[in-house]
């Protein structure tokens, strides 16, 4: 048994004696009822469990949460899909996978709002140039499944936002 | 045709178990309901200006959506603790099965509950005709399938549940003594399409299935196979017939006549897993004290899927008889056709009735989806074509078709038909003769997966008519127009298709597209050590089963605003927009609320049924339909592309009602123009524009100003209605306002004002003829592709550097939903043609041990992500009725690809997928 | 119900005495065992000895769980049929993956069984150099004497290395549904050591 304690879209979880082998997916789905991470595949390879982990050096990155335990989480401060809309206000990715009708049924969706959501923030700390954008894209999409879409309106969504605000996300004079 | 099981006469089932659907309380702050009206009279909608899906914003935030997003904690009235079950499977399917050693599971880990094959006998449940075999394998008994349940194990908390399934991960406490070797069972059904056209197009059929009937040949007892010929010994006049007209045209296929090009060509195809991301799930709850049956789930098949459990459980003893069975449908992560008709239901059903009180979860982790979810059937098909040398034309093709059909029927029988009826594609073939059976085997039961039976055979034809092309020689489009079955032309049952028929504008379109005209020079401009390639396809493939129908309910608010009901489910096709989208067409308003998996709100209509549509004569069909609230089938599952078509068109029509009977006289008054006045029947001639209702002369009239006036003076404000295809709608006359409407629905009710929704008994009706059986399928829609395909010599790496789709699909009433199933129908197709497969048997998914990773299905950096064009043809009219189109926008990236592998390589694959390591072999 | 329930576990009770076919294959094969450097005693030629540990360390290092993440290619490959690693990853600039796809975001410090993800506190790639896919034990033989493709090793780190490293050492406590390399580490590391005592004969092929 572990004492968890963690931050999950701000607020302050624990501490909460859990068992080792139970995993965060599990942790955050039956123990605490956000099922908006989403349960899978349960081996890392489609990713809609994902969520994001924000380090205390102000990197983030996400993190499936099958394959993991509840356990490793202790300390640290994660996102969700619940949290990424502020005061009931979408963030520009949500909005933007809405406008484009990027999913279909939904089930990925959670996972790519939040790789999306961390290219976007690491875009804005280190800007690539507008030539390797669609690449840094794909790049960091390709851990996850879409079994709808055939991910092209995925990738529209993501580029929308940073060419929206280029100058925020790539690198000046491309 | 779709045969079905028929059982019961009414909703309320003859077990006498009630399935009243009444609605659970109302909207829960930790989510939505399962029944959510999507987005909600509160909440922003994205459909409003076409911005966005109506279910955009829950799906974007996490709102508890899918079957498996729900625990008794989110359901009102319920629990509040979630019990836990494991479906335990069988990984042997040739010894006998000795039983389950759950010794290991002491202490915390201890099941509260076990079930068995024994139990289900102890309490008298009866299994659905349509999942004959037994629900878990009795003791003793070798499993009849890989995957095959033995036993479900309850747990009361989660922590047990989650230790237990660690111990018994390895598999080995299913227990297995002598070895038996398969179990053999009959083939699951083998059907003949023979077809001899007269000496001229004009000319009637000498023989053809819509003439003649469909025709299975005698069973033999002892050969899992039939035997074809005409001359055996129990077989049927009907059959003889047909075979001997068969027998001939292999004949001359047979015969050496230097003027007709003759290929034989054998080509297999594999097993593959619809892998939608959410594994099945439910959620029941059995109350002894209520005597309630609750359950969550989320299927392609709804009302299907209520039957099936009632049957289930319409016979049990005492207490494990529910009184009541309330089912609450949801949303669905994907379907693909893996949820309709699923047998996992009645597990859900029955790991509630074993632990009553108790809310109990089961929910397939990916290991076991892949060893108990439905298949797609893999095919070995032999085809030989006769083609004319001198005109190019086809003159006769004959094709056998096995299907693995894996443990349990399904659908099997119907993906052999859908595929043997599509086995000449879009080709116009004087002389068919096409066999199919589907054989039972110990693999995971294959259905009705997306592009069911068509993407088989019409996979095999493309690429059999391109070795055709190039071996006459003739330019493969231009042999494929030579050959196109014009718009009133015959298809293989003798009947034409009812609707557009496209296929040489689609031709046209791939001729003229620059990959298409640029293949030579991009072949030989392959940089070293490349291969260049560019192959084409082109198809049509049916939509809708044959008795599709569809349930809708439409309502108005005084404030003009617009809420849906129907009974067609969400697995992210977008019904719910389309539904809003098409309803607005005669509404002039998306509608704010929309509920879809609905089969509990249509009690107005009091419909009744019986029979099989499916398999009915005619004079049944004429006597039963006296009864005004009849009906050949109440409620279709959402499959075979009829969303759009079927699935909208009932709430279409109670809109149309609701507007001509509702929204159209209250703007006459409030135009002041009087029921005399030759401008008051010109209901026809009102346009809405950005929400007012615009006629020439008139003042624009807000929807809000009429939806009041409409209420105020007690018109019609909401409608339900029922309809029903087979291959046409049926068709009836309902007495409104005094006068007699017509339209293509079979049951009515309306609501005046804020009353009630009384039903209007229809005065007369015309079903569709049950001889439309005989059609293979009358509905259609085409699609073409063009691949450019760069493939590493040196590793067999495939990539697509180009491709492009055109497709037509009618009225498409989301485009932006079409176009995504089009560019995801791609996805798919390239994962069947170069990634996914599943070995049949032991070393296959029943074995419990696949997942991703295993199995691979395209991702992005698989697909050309800035190289796919994607057409939409607009409609052929204004008018067109919207054509399914979400399986045939996968069927011609695949032969399209094996065609351009050719192209590049020289090699024919006739197997399916054809990996980086095959390609690197025969390159080597 | 709670008779009907004993009633179950009386019959699990009487499978498990007469059951003779135990469940299905798990990839993992039977342990096998390494030679040690006393057994090779009897090979009087220093030269063809020191080859022949060699050669029955190559078990260890032609093993899928070391050629897996010494891929030929920047993409790792996982599994006891060694396919390329999915979700498509490469080694990026450090080894430890892509600025999306950090191997530490799945492969945490431990192995974590429910998941049956593999983990450790550095799990990352061999580098490019250091690629032992599809080599034979005489190409790793050179290989591994040569500082330039061993990581800069002196011949005596490796005995270390490979003796004594906790992420070579995971290869021998891979978790359920993965084989373990043969023997021990500490026997892998006694191989090393002899060879590399008796001169480090490379096997001839």
């Amino acid at each position: 048994m572990t004492k968890l304690s963690l931050t999950i879209n701000g607020r302050p979880y624990g501490p909460v004696e859990v068992r080792d082998e139970l995993s965060m997916n599990d942790f955050l789905r039956e123990y605490l009822g956000m099922t908006g991470t989403k349960f899978g595949c349960g081996a890392a390879q489609c990713l809609s469990c994902a969520v994001i982990v924000d380090d205390p050096d102000g990197t983030s990155y996400t993190s499936p949460t099958c394959v993991a335990s509840a356990a490793s989480f202790d300390g640290k401060a994660i996102r969700t899909v619940e949290g990424l809309a502020r005061d009931g206000e979408l963030s520009a990715l949500q909005k933007a996978f809405i406008r484009h009708f990027a999913f279909q049924c939904g089930y990925c969706t959670a996972g790519f709002l939040n790789e999306g959501q961390v290219l976007l923030e690491r875009l804005a700390k280190a800007p690539v140039k507008r030539a390797d954008l669609e690449n840094t894209i794909a790049e960091a999409l390709d851990g996850h499944i879409c079994r709808c879409t055939g991910y092209i309106k995925y990738h529209e969504a993501v580029r929308d936002v940073i060419l929206a605000d280029s100058r925020r996300y790539l690198m000046a004079n491309q | 045709m779709r045969p079905s099981r028929r059982e019961f006469l009414n909703w309320v089932s003859a077990s006498g178990i009630a399935l009243s659907l009444a609605r659970l309380g109302s909207v829960e702050a930790a989510g939505l309901p399962p029944r959510a009206s999507l987005p909600g009279r509160a909440n922003w909608n994205p459909a409003a200006n076409g911005a966005g899906r109506v279910d955009g914003t829950a799906k974007v935030t996490g709102a508890k959506l899918y079957a498996s997003d729900f625990r008794a904690a989110d359901l009102p009235g319920w629990p509040a603790n979630t019990s836990h079950a494991m479906l335990i499977r069988a990984p042997d399917a040739t010894h006998v099965y000795l039983g389950m050693d759950i010794a290991r599971l002491g202490g915390a880990m201890k099941p509260s509950v076990v079930v068995t094959s024994a139990d289900l006998d102890k309490i008298g449940t009866r299994v659905p005709e349509f999942y004959t075999g037994d629900l878990f394998c009795p003791l003793g008994k070798t499993p009849l399938y890989l995957g095959q349940p033995v036993g479900l194990l309850i747990f009361e908390t989660f922590d047990a549940f989650d230790q237990a399934r660690l111990a018994l991960r390895d598999g080995t406490f299913v227990r297995f003594g002598e070895e038996t070797g398969p179990v053999a069972m009959p083939s699951y059904g083998a059907y003949r399409f023979t077809r001899v056209a007269g000496p001229t197009p004009e000319a009637p059929d000498v023989y053809s299935p819509i003439l003649a009937g469909w025709v299975s040949p005698g069973r033999s007892q002892n050969a899992p196979l039939p035997i074809w010929s005409p001359a055996a010994k129990d077989t049927e006049a009907s059959y003889a017939k047909a075979a001997v007209h068969g027998e001939r045209i292999r004949a001359e296929l047979a015969a050496k006549n230097p003027n007709v090009l003759v290929l034989d060509r054998e080509f297999e195809t594999q097993s593959v897993d619809p892998m939608f991301l959410e594994p099945e799930t439910g959620l029941a709850w059995y109350s002894r004290n209520s005597g309630s049956l609750e359950l969550v789930l989320g299927v392609q098949s709804p009302y299907e899927a209520a039957e099936s459990i009632a049957h289930l459980l319409g016979e049990a003893r005492g207490p494990f008889k529910p009184a009541r069975i309330n089912t609450q449908f949801t949303y669905m992560g994907g379907g693909f056709g893996g949820r309709d008709h699923t047998p996992f239901v009645l597990y859900v059903a029955l790991a509630a009735m074993f632990f009553p009180g108790h809310p109990v979860r089961l929910a397939h982790d990916r290991y076991q989806q892949f060893q108990g979810g439905i298949k797609r059937h893999a095919f070995k098909m032999r085809s030989r074509i006769g083609v004319d040398r001198s005109t190019g034309k086809i003159q006769a093709f004959a094709a056998d078709h096995v299907l693995d059909g894996g443990g349990l029927a399904n659908f099997s029988v119907n993906v052999a038909t859908v595929g043997a009826t599509a086995a000449i594609g879009i080709y116009d073939v004087p002389k068919v003769d096409v066999t199919t059976v589907a054989v039972h085997s110990r693999g995971v039961t294959a259905g009705s997966m997306r592009g069911y039976g068509t993407l088989q055979t019409m996979t095999a034809l493309e690429a059999l008519v391109d070795e055709v092309a190039a071996a006459l020689p003739l330019d493969p489009i231009e042999f494929r127009r030579r050959n196109a079955l014009a718009p009133k032309g015959r298809t293989m049952t003798g009947n034409p298709y009812g609707v557009s028929v496209r296929t040489t504008e689609i031709l046209d379109k791939l001729e003229k597209h620059p990959i298409w005209q640029q293949r030579a020079q991009q072949k030989s401009a392959a940089a070293q050590g490349m291969l260049v390639g560019t192959g084409v396809a082109c198809v049509t493939k049916d939509y809708g089963t044959g008795a599709d129908c569809s349930l809708g309910r439409v309502e108005l608010s005084p404030d003009g605003k617009v809420t849906i009901y129907c009974d067609h489910t969400e697995m992210g096709n977008g019904i719910g927009t389309a539904l809003a989208n098409r309803v607005a067409i005669h509404l002039g308003a998306v509608a704010d609320e929309v509920s879809v998996a609905r089969v509990d709100t249509y009690d107005a209509l009091g419909l009744v049924t019986s029979g099989d549509p499916y398999t009915m004569d005619q004079k049944t069909q004429d006597a039963a339909e006296k009864n005004p609230r009849w009906v050949p089938a109440i409620s279709s599952a959402t499959s075979a592309s009829i969303g759009a078509h079927v699935g909208t068109h009932s709430a279409a029509e109670a809109a149309r009602v609701i507007f001509r009977f509702g929204l159209w006289p209250a703007a006459l008054e409030l135009w002041r123009i009087a029921a005399n006045d030759p401008r008051a029947k010109d209901w026809e001639k009102a346009q809405w524009k950005d929400g007012q209702l615009v006629m020439p002369g008139l003042a624009p009239l807000p929807l809000p100003a009429l939806a009041a006036s409409a209420h105020a003076r007690n018109l019609v404000t909401g409608a339900v209605a029922h309809s029903f295809s087979r291959w046409e709608w049926s068709r009836a006359r309902f007495p409104l306002l005094g006068e007699q409407y017509r339209a293509e629905i079979d049951a009515l009710a309306l609501r005046r004002g804020n009353g009630k929704f009384e039903r209007i008994n229809r005065v007369s009706v015309k079903f569709p003829p049950t001889d439309n059986n005989r059609i293979g399928t009358s509905y259609t829609s085409m699609c073409g592709t063009l691949v450019r395909i760069e493939i590493e010599r040196a590793t067999g790496a495939l990539r697509i550097a180009k491709a492009y789709s055109v497709f037509e699909c009618g009225q498409a009433l989301v485009p932006e939903v079409v176009m995504g199933q089009a560019q995801g129908g791609f996805a798919m197709g390239v994962g069947y043609a170069l990634l996914e497969t599943l070995p049949p048997f032991e070393s296959g998914p029943g074995n419990g041990q696949w997942n991703l990773g295993q199995y691979l299905v395209a991702r992005g950096s698989d697909l050309p992500l800035h190289d796919l064009e994607i057409e939409m043809l607009p409609p052929l009219t204004p008018d067109e009725p919207p054509k399914g189109m979400a399986e045939v926008v996968m069927v011609p990236v695949v032969p399209a690809i094996l065609n351009a592998i050719f192209d590049a390589t020289g090699r024919r694959f006739r197997s399916l997928p054809v990996t980086a390591n095959l390609l690197k072999g025969v390159l080597a | 119900m709670k008779s009907e329930l004993r009633f179950q576990f009386a019959v699990a009770v009487l499978a498990v005495a007469t059951s003779m076919f135990a469940g299905y294959a798990v990839s993992q094969t039977a342990p096998q065992s390494l030679a040690s450097p006393e057994s090779f005693a009897s090979i009087s030629d220093t030269d063809a000895r020191s080859a022949a540990m060699f050669t029955e360390l190559g078990k260890v290092l032609t093993h899928p769980r070391c050629t897996n993440c010494h891929p030929a290619t920047d993409r790792p490959r996982q599994g006891d049929e060694g396919r390329l690693h999915q979700p498509p990853v490469t080694r990026g600039a450090d080894g430890h993956g892509l600025a999306a796809m950090r191997c530490s975001t799945c492969h945490k410090h431990a192995n974590f069984e429910p998941g049956r993800m593999p983990g450790h506190p550095e799990w990352h790639l061999a580098p490019r150099e250091m690629a032992w896919e599809g080599k034979t034990v005489a190409e790793i033989c050179a290989q591994l004497k040569d500082p330039a493709r061993n990581g800069g090793r002196k011949l005596e780190e490796l005995i270390h290395h490979i003796g004594e490293d906790t992420l070579v050492g995971w290869a021998w406590a891979p978790g359920a549904g993965r084989s373990p390399v043969p023997g021990t580490q500490k026997q892998a590391g006694a191989l090393v050591e002899a060879w590399v005592k008796t001169g480090a004969a490379c096997p001839a092929q």
